[in-house]
């Protein structure tokens, strides 16, 4: 193949791709869909379910304090401390929940998989930007919270290109 | 700028006509390297790569951690690698603690991992592209390469650092209605990369700057060991998942791609050859793999090994990736030893250079398939 033959079919390769569909996400407006609500494990099966490793979701009635998670941070990221809650609970003698840091977290999800009272999940929630290093740190009281979502956008194959929607 | 520079790093007269050049401290796309150069007019008289700039000591610190939580660290000196890096250290860790894997997590992990290896070379072909002043080959492999991000976020719940692979299997079953995304867009992405034939790998801007520069021999590519891609590109026919097949490679239907050229062209096609080969294997092994039953054996918490020392290697996107783990009765491995593909790739570049011109080196130092950050753990 000549030179000149090569250079046009490279040009007109990318021609052709005028009338494509653009493929990148436009990301404040359109968000990514994920699978389910997040990772969670199953301590009885020893097997995750899938789902985006996000932000955390504790719920305060199953947690019991043991830090667990605390543990299996340790060698990780060293993000998880316990902390005091003013709430008694009766699972909870101790009244310690993990809080979070998310400026260390590394979102692996070995904590989930060490806690073995269906307490520490993770949500689909992955905007955590703050302006200041203790935003970053999560309460208890704020892990608790349920996070709103809405992601819709899925890649979507047709014959002009695939496509964000 | 009367500021002194530490030795080594300002510009040097060697002699009369040779000038020392350093490339870098800079950061390619891909982590701090240092080439230091000496140049003759033009031409590359010597080249010394000098590695080391990211050294993280990721073997050390696997030394005090346990084998479960040495797994998000491991991973990180490639993280868009991340399966293929740990899969050595899994084989390993499971040869140590003598678990029997259930037969669909193997065939998960070499979805994951033929996934992983896509994500991989497609973000080294878009540097490579850009490289070479292709911001088109910068731009389409980025963009494609998000079909394989998409999928592994399904599966992992991670876009880039996933730690999926556990000893024991993987960390979470596939989610409901995977294959059928997953075949729907591996089919498409093999359309797609048959179209960056025509803009680069039958481009003849392309083929005069790569073709017949940095011309690696058969002999010379066995003598220096190199690996993978840079291997395979002399003629050699070696890839460890035909040799050494781990888990359940030797059962999937896929070839390796050899060129006998051995300059950079070659070198560049081989990874785009073997990404077609890997969508093969992912096909084959949706196709094959148990529709149901356990991906994971549940370990004891802080399991130990015995008195053992396991050595395993995988094939990974920049070649034979081994791990070398010693047990010695504790939680904690007494010795984790990576054996990387691009360290062993780096040896061959200043043979490469050596008569080459200057404006050559970004294609052929790139061409070796080469990742700092990896190189140096």
């Amino acid at each position: 193949m000549g030179t000149a033959t090569g250079i046009i079919r490279a040009l007109n390769s990318g021609v052709r791709h005028m009338a494509r569909k653009r493929f990148t996400l436009r990301y404040p407006e359109q968000k990514l869909k994920f699978v389910g609500d997040g990772y969670r494990y199953d301590p009885v099966s020893g097997v995750g379910i899938a789902g985006l490793k996000g932000r955390h979701m504790l719920f305060h009635d199953h947690c019991t304090g043991c830090q667990l998670c605390a543990i299996a941070c340790e060698g990780v990221a060293e993000a998880i401390a316990m902390v005091k809650v003013p709430e008694t609970h009766k699972q909870n003698k101790k009244s310690i929940m993990p809080q979070i840091d998310y400026g260390k977290c590394v979102f692996c999800g070995l904590c989930v998989d060490a806690c073995p009272f269906y307490a520490l999940y993770m949500s689909n929630d992955y905007e955590l930007s703050s302006f200041t290093k203790e935003g970053l740190i999560y309460t208890p009281a704020q892990l608790q919270v349920k996070p709103y979502v809405s992601q819709d956008a899925e890649i979507q194959i047709t014959d002009r290109g695939a496509t964000h929607g | 700028m009367s500021a002194q520079l530490p030795p080594g790093l300002q510009l040097e007269k060697t002699d009369e006509r040779i000038m020392t050049l350093n490339v870098g401290p800079q950061h390619p796309g891909s982590g701090h390297m240092r080439l230091i150069v000496q140049i003759d007019g033009d031409y590359i008289v010597a080249c010394d790569p000098d590695p080391g700039y990211v050294h993280r000591g990721e073997e050390k610190m696997a030394e005090y951690r346990n084998y479960i939580t040495n797994i998000p660290h491991l991973e990180r000196p490639v993280i868009h690698d991340s399966c293929n890096i740990l899969y050595p250290y899994v084989l390993g860790v499971e040869d140590i603690l003598g678990i029997e894997v259930p037969e669909r997590a193997k065939y998960v992990r070499v979805i994951a991992s033929e996934l992983n290896r896509c994500v991989y070379t497609l973000y080294w072909l878009a540097i490579y592209g850009i490289f070479l002043g292709h911001s088109t080959m910068f731009m389409w492999p980025t963009g494609d390469r998000e079909l394989f991000i998409d999928l592994l976020e399904k599966m992992t719940g991670a876009r880039v650092t996933h730690a999926y692979m556990v000893p024991g299997g993987v960390r979470n079953d596939l989610p409901a209605n995977f294959e059928d995304v997953c075949l729907r867009q591996v089919d498409y992405f093999e359309k797609r990369i048959a179209e960056y034939a025509d803009v680069f790998y039958d481009n003849p801007i392309l083929i005069a700057r790569t073709e017949n520069t940095g011309v690696l021999s058969r002999t010379d590519a066995i003598r220096l060991g190199t690996t993978g891609s840079v291997l395979r590109a002399s003629g050699v026919d070696y890839d460890i998942r035909k040799r050494e097949p781990y888990d359940v490679y030797d059962s999937l239907d896929f070839e390796t791609n050899v060129l006998r050229a051995g300059d950079a062209y070659a070198r560049s096609k081989i990874p785009w050859l073997d990404m077609m080969e890997s969508c093969r294997i992912i096909r084959d092994a949706l196709s094959k793999m148990p529709k149901s039953g356990s991906v994971r054996v549940k370990l004891k918490p802080n399991p130990k090994g015995g008195e053992e020392s396991v050595y395993r290697r995988v094939e990974s996107g920049r070649g034979a990736l081994g791990c070398h783990i010693i047990s010695r009765k504790k939680p904690e491995p007494y010795r984790v030893k990576l054996s990387v593909g691009s360290f062993r790739n780096l040896i061959a570049l200043p043979y490469l250079l050596k008569g080459e011109r200057l404006g050559n080196m970004p294609s052929v130092y790139w061409s070796l398939n080469y990742w700092p950050v990896e190189a140096d753990r």
